[in-house]
């Protein structure tokens, strides 16, 4: 199996550039006239009351702690589902690289990870049942 | 790896580049006559008339040019490393996620291959890791502003792109279950030789179409930019070319999402009744593969340019509601019932 990155590394440096030379045309090219009310904050027209870094609901929070538990349990979810029935010779298709795959999964152990699977999805919707009936989800 | 083979890829690159920003300039174009038409109004189409061009075709020149060329305002107020990274953080996570993505065939007997990093097993996890870095250009640009409404809108807007972002990556499950890789290629050669992913995850479909939408900020989910409460939403203090990088990095995550959607759903280069296969190579069937996915993902870029005049803005306990209440209770029952089914199936049928 040959993974190759230089080409994204590449890309990756081209774009950091092209984001770059955006910033720096606008920033040459454009016209500079600062007068002191073009410099406030926006506040459709009125003259801004207090900072705007205030405290702001809790349950952005909270949304924020589901959302890295369940993500995190997401993504031990997809080398399962990638390796579960790649070892299947019927099923295996030759990768970009011409190369067919036959890693993954033995047969014989595929049903106990298949229950194995359903064990830990059990456990992620019981966290979620009781996230949801602790009303993290309610936005009333 | 050769020298050569280092200029090829840039050269490949910098070919996408220009086609990826060229296309985003001309949707622009394409979004603004069909919410005209949608409007039973003409739309633009003085840009060009000059030259005898039909149809406004000169207005994304013109759009560009006046981006760079207005003045780029940095209001006192703002955090000014933060202000600046933000739009730079948008337009390099829009741009990077196309690394991985096949616009045609790929192989060892292809004439090219049409991807810039063919070698990746990992296409999918890349995409979906890469899209989801778009989160940080928007918080930093609301919080960086030291505006209320930006402010305000970074803070619904990460909170709903980190939200739908589950459904998002729960909904592909079951096509990576069944095609068994990662690698975008190989999700179309599985649907080439068996059944379009539509037809096997009709629920998968609908789910990560819908959280797709959520993901580019498109009605009816663009709450962070929701005009009528928010003015622009995050990118309220952004002038110039800083605001043009926004909306370059909006309409390119468009443009990723439905490649995505036609790869994994709709068969990529596939369509029936073409003897298309993954081997078939030859400058016809390079052509037709070619043809048939940009095609397929024009229709879809059509589709999520419709929807924006067809449906109203949600509310937003209504949005979080969806997302956590009905997608992702929905997305695990789909992820189960395709584990269940595809093990019965394949162990007992074969």
């Amino acid at each position: 199996m040959s993974t190759d990155f230089t080409p994204i590394f590449l890309f990756l440096a081209i774009a950091v550039g092209t984001g770059l030379s955006m910033l720096a045309l606008s920033a040459l090219l454009g016209p500079r006239k600062e007068t002191r009310v073009k410099q406030m904050p926006y506040e459709s027209g009125m003259d801004p009351i207090g900072d705007a870094r205030q405290r702001f609901d809790v349950r952005f929070y909270l949304v924020a702690i589901a959302f890295l538990l369940f993500d995190v349990e997401l993504l031990y979810l997809y080398p399962w589902a990638v390796a579960q029935w790649s070892a299947e010779p019927a099923l295996a298709v030759a990768n970009s690289a011409g190369v067919v795959l036959t890693a993954g999964v033995p047969p014989i152990f595929r049903a106990m990870v298949f229950w194995e699977i359903m064990v830990f999805v059990a456990i992620l919707t019981a966290a979620f049942a009781y996230a949801w009936k602790k009303g993290v989800f309610e936005w009333r | 790896m050769t020298l050569w083979v280092l200029i090829g890829i840039v050269i490949k690159i910098l070919m996408i580049v220009g086609i990826t920003q060229g296309t985003v300039a001309y949707l622009i174009l394409v979004e603004r006559k069909i919410a005209a038409y949608a409007q039973d109004r003409i739309g633009p189409n003085r840009c060009g008339a000059q030259f005898g061009l039909p149809a406004a075709l000169l207005q994304p020149l013109a759009d560009g040019a006046k981006m760079l060329l207005k003045e780029d305002v940095v209001p006192k107020y703002v955090t000014k490393p933060l202000y600046i990274l933000a739009p730079w953080i948008a337009i390099v996570t829009a741009m990077i996620g196309f690394a991985v993505v096949p616009f045609g065939p790929v192989g060892p007997n292809q004439l090219i291959d049409f991807q810039i990093a063919p070698n990746v097993d990992m296409g999918l996890l890349y995409v979906l890791a890469v899209g989801s870095l778009a989160v940080y250009g928007v918080i930093l640009a609301g919080w960086a502003s030291n505006n209320k409404y930006a402010f305000i809108g970074g803070l619904r807007s990460s909170a709903q792109l980190i939200s739908y972002e589950l459904p998002l990556g729960m909904s592909i499950l079951g096509m990576l279950l069944l095609a068994g890789s990662l690698d975008m290629n190989q999700v179309i050669a599985w649907q080439s030789q068996n059944a379009w992913g539509v037809l096997v995850q009709p629920l998968g479909f609908i789910l990560f179409f819908t959280s797709a939408f959520a993901e580019t900020n498109r009605l009816p989910f663009d709450l962070p930019e929701s005009e009528q409460e928010l003015v622009g939403g995050f990118h309220t203090e952004y002038s110039a070319m800083k605001f043009g990088m926004f909306f370059l990095g909006e309409y390119l995550h468009i443009i990723t999402v439905s490649f995505i959607t036609v790869i994994l759903f709709w068969g990529g280069w596939h369509l029936p009744f073409l003897g298309l296969t993954p081997e078939s190579s030859g400058l016809i069937d390079t052509l037709l593969k070619v043809g048939i996915i940009t095609g397929k993902v024009f229709l879809a870029i059509l589709f999520i340019m419709w929807i924006r005049w067809t449906l109203p803005r949600f509310r937003y306990d209504q949005l979080m509601d969806l997302a956590w209440k009905s997608m992702i209770p929905l997305a695990l029952i789909n992820l189960v019932a395709t584990a269940g089914i595809v093990q019965l199936v394949r162990t007992y049928w074969n």
